[in-house]
This record gives C-alpha cells, structure tokens and sequence, in this order.
C-alpha cells in the first residue's frame, strides 16, 4: 500500500489520483473548518501539532489499515497553523477495488485519528 | 537520571512554559514523573484523569519505566480533523 503524509501551513490543492487498473473506488473525504466552536462565532482555527508523533502515529493507523482492507493507496493532507472558515483542514484520499473498504478505511482512519495523532486546534474569534 | 517533559496545547497555557527538565531515580516510572509534574505545576492537576502521555512518539502506560534522556509528552485529548 503506498501512503502519502503532509502536514502543512499551506492551503490543501487537489491533484488528480493515480491508481491502478484494478482499483474501482476512490473516496475523498475533506473536512472544513465551521463558522462556529462551541456556540460561538470564529473566523479562523489555529492548528497545532506534535509533528513526529502525529506522523508516526498516522503511519500506524496506515499500518492498521493495510493489514484489515486491500487498499492501495492513502493520502492524506493535514492543516497545521491557522485555517479560515471554509476552508478544508483535512484531505483523505482512499483508493481501493471497491467501494465498501474504501469507505470503511476512511471513516476507520479519521476515527483514530480524532482518538490518538496528537493535533490541538484553537478557535480564532 | 534527567528526563525532559513537553507540554502541548492549552497545557503550554497553564504551566506557563513549553518544556521543563526533571530529576528521576532508576526504576521511576511515567506516572510517577506526571504526579511530580503536578507537583510542580498544580495547574495540570485538573487534568489528571483526560492527560494523555506519551514518551518518545509513542503513548505509554502509567508503568513504563523512564531511561535517562527520555522525552515525555503530556497533552490534553486530540482534536485533529
């Protein structure tokens, strides 16, 4: 399974999947920053990470992964520093032969990653 | 032996620092360096029960016993996404 990791300041732009002829689902899941935290108004959310741990940790769940669904590909972009409402904070990108693993690695890796990669946010009012 | 503990998030709000260096006997522990740390910072004893640790880049248990040089990590739960 091939895996690609970013975490990073910049603005998330898409780029074309590559993937094999047998692979018949790609799943992309962006999340995006809301326009409210806690009930309260926010213009922005201020990221912070614990960037080898969070890279190591991810790496697992990618290990996890492998070992449970025939992916062939992950990838998956991180915001890290501040990031404006409406704008995506995360990207993943899962391809897979079919549909049913490819989504049930996806929501399996975004679960663990709210459980365990160390990333902190802090609403910017 | 001298290990060094890193704070994150709000944690770094409350001890008022990112990091601070502590003593250790051989044989000590990860929890016993985090009831020393709320020794030293009253602050995170809140937060008992939700820290989470971690030594290195992996998350311990309360049990793992520190070597000298060890970087232990204490934050609050995660919030990627």
């Amino acid at each position: 399974m091939k895996t690609q990791l970013t975490l990073t300041p910049n603005p998330i732009n898409e780029t074309p999947p590559e993937m094999s002829d047998g692979m018949g689902a790609v799943v992309v899941f962006h999340g995006v920053v809301r326009d409210t935290e806690d009930g309260k108004s926010i213009r922005a959310i201020d990221y912070e990470a614990n960037e080898a741990m969070a890279r190591h940790q991810f790496e697992l769940i990618f290990d996890a992964i492998e070992k449970q669904w025939p992916v062939e590909s992950i990838r998956l972009v991180h915001r890290v520093g501040e990031v404006a409402v409406n704008e995506a904070s995360l990207r993943v990108e899962v391809i897979a032969p079919h549909r049913a693993e490819a989504f049930a690695a996806c929501q399996f890796l975004i679960d663990e990653m709210k459980l365990k990669v160390p990333i902190w946010k802090r609403a910017l009012h | 032996m001298k290990v060094t503990v890193k704070f994150w998030s709000y944690f770094r709000d409350l001890t008022e620092c990112d990091e601070t260096s502590l003593e250790v006997n051989e044989g000590e522990t990860l929890g016993d360096v985090h009831s020393k740390v709320m020794a030293k910072f009253p602050e995170l004893a809140e937060m008992k029960n939700s820290t989470l640790k971690a030594v290195g880049v992996n998350y311990q248990m309360d049990e793992f016993v520190l070597s000298d040089g060890d970087e232990v990590s204490l934050f609050p739960p995660v919030q990627g996404g």
